[in-house]
């Protein structure tokens, strides 16, 4: 999925989050986003994902205005894992199983076999590592089958196994032509991926480059 | 020789054959709807949607002497007064940004408010007839009212089956049922006016003060135990269909009001399983040190 952002500028209450950010991503492209914490990551992400308003054609996916676009189908997103309730009582299968919301079919059993979700499929949320749940939200991101995965600080909490097992992954959701956005504090996760890293600083300014660019600060 | 005398009254009288049916489905529907109402948070709706239905049920006795509303339940009243009390919410919540909780105690001010007011102004308006509205008079549901109440829950246990898996993706994770292309406002309206009717028709069977305690009791308990959500919305169900059925047992041998037996029983099983809980563990943890130590 192409994404052009577009002299993106977005206040809370007055505070200008992000001022004029302007970048563009081709089908198949892998942006990692970096930032201090109040750069505005998260806003970003609630920009792209229609969940904070903008002003019209400052952002399209695949050339359409995100404010002519009325249900997302091809979106996948990845959350933060400390945005959930861990007391809420639900089961992995559960929660895929209701993402998906036709029957368990083969491209269902593709994607919790490729992910290995299988062995902890019957398991309550609450009983889950980090690395095991954030394989859970890959998992229901990917069965929207996404042209764009946008991701949020999944390597937080996660051990050294499982961020490497998540870097494989990604590699191969990449290989599918995948655009994938991701949101990390690690600066060197998949950083020899990655198509294009955007860094947010503070005073609204941010760099959008290439792996091995000179440092172009707007 | 207790049972046999209630089911020999159960062949014998038709009330109490109806309050039993309608004891049953309260039994399935409220924690069915209160598990979704607890998991969002918002536990303190159904008593605020019940205090403000109150004062449509009130207005509708007072109309029933109005004679193009002499053949109309009061419950029909109540029914759009806990539509027009959810909308209100709505509304009053859209005031606030970090205190959109408080809408629902000014919501139930005003419905409280209002009942009281349309008490005192009505005399037709019993001493009898409130409490039975407060504290709920199950043997009073009569073959219409019975009807109107299968039909309703019919249709709910239909819409549950038919969306309960959008409806877990939304209690589960609001943003990614958004962005999945669910119809999330659709989707939340439907969940409340479901709510709603559940509150207003068993209004007269339970009570105010204790349609909501019904809705969250059983939850509060399942969800200490539950293995998954079906697992806990079933757990829900079979505390509160116990507690109905004793309640029944117990109040026809003691003559005491069905409600607030029912609600008692509830208690017990909370406390019960938190009992139970805490004991499982200690004794895991005790377990656990012992092994740590024999390492």
């Amino acid at each position: 999925m192409r994404v052009t952002v577009n002299n993106l500028t977005f206040a809370y209450f007055n505070k200008i989050i992000l001022k004029d950010l302007s970048f563009n991503l081709k089908s198949g492209d892998f942006l990692l986003v970096h930032g201090r914490n109040g750069t505005g990551k998260s806003t970003l992400i609630k920009c792209l994902l229609k969940i904070n308003k903008v002003a019209n054609n400052t952002i399209f996916l695949d050339d359409i205005d995100i404010n002519n676009i009325k249900r997302f189908y091809n979106i996948g997103f990845v959350p933060q894992k400390t945005d959930f309730n861990y007391e809420f009582p639900i089961t992995v299968s559960e929660i895929l199983t209701c993402a998906y919301r036709k029957k368990k079919d083969d491209f269902f059993n593709s994607i919790v076999n490729s992910l290995d979700v299988c062995s902890f499929y019957t398991e309550n949320i609450n009983n889950l590592s980090g690395g095991q749940l954030q394989r859970v939200f890959i998992a229901r991101a990917l069965l929207s089958k996404p042209k764009l995965l946008i991701m949020d600080e999944p390597t937080v909490g996660v051990d050294v196994e499982n961020v490497n097992a998540l870097h494989q992954i990604l590699t191969n959701l990449k290989e599918q032509d995948i655009t994938i956005i991701l949101i990390s504090h690690d600066t060197h996760f998949c950083a020899d991926i990655a198509t294009y890293t955007l860094t947010l600083l503070d005073n609204c300014e941010y760099k959008f480059t290439k792996p091995g660019d000179q440092d172009d600060t707007n | 020789m207790i049972l046999t005398s209630f089911f020999e009254a159960l062949i014998k009288y038709d009330f109490i054959l109806y309050a039993l049916i309608a004891g049953i489905l309260v039994g399935v529907l409220a924690p069915m709807i209160g598990s979704v109402v607890v998991i969002r948070r918002l536990s303190f709706i159904a008593d605020t949607i019940s205090h403000f239905s109150l004062a449509g049920v009130c207005l509708g006795v007072i109309l029933s002497r109005v004679i193009i509303f002499e053949k109309i339940d009061p419950v029909v009243m109540g029914v759009i007064f806990s539509v027009i009390g959810t909308l209100l919410i709505e509304v009053v919540r859209h005031f606030y940004k970090n205190y959109k909780e408080i809408s629902m105690p000014i919501v139930m001010s005003l419905g409280l408010a209002l009942s009281g007011l349309l008490i005192n102004l009505s005399p037709q308006i019993s001493l009898q007839y409130t409490t039975g509205l407060l504290y709920g008079s199950i043997y009073s549901v009569s073959l219409a009212n019975l009807i109107i109440i299968l039909v309703v829950s019919a249709s709910i246990i239909i819409f549950a089956f038919l969306f309960y898996k959008p409806i877990i993706t939304l209690c589960f994770d609001e943003t990614y049922a958004r962005i999945s292309g669910l119809k999330v406002r659709l989707l939340q309206l439907a969940i409340t006016i479901v709510l709603s009717l559940v509150i207003s028709l068993f209004l007269n069977v339970i009570g105010v003060l204790l349609i909501s305690s019904l809705m969250i009791l059983p939850i509060a308990a399942a969800i200490l135990i539950g293995k998954s959500f079906l697992n806990t919305v079933i757990l829900s169900i079979s505390f509160s269909e116990i507690s109905v059925i004793f309640g029944f047992i117990i109040s026809y041998h003691t003559d005491l009001s069905t409600g607030p037996i029912i609600i008692i029983i509830n208690l017990i099983i909370y406390v019960v399983i938190i009992a139970i809980k805490t004991i499982r563990k200690r004794y895991f943890k005790k377990e656990e040190n012992q092994n740590l130590n024999q390492i």
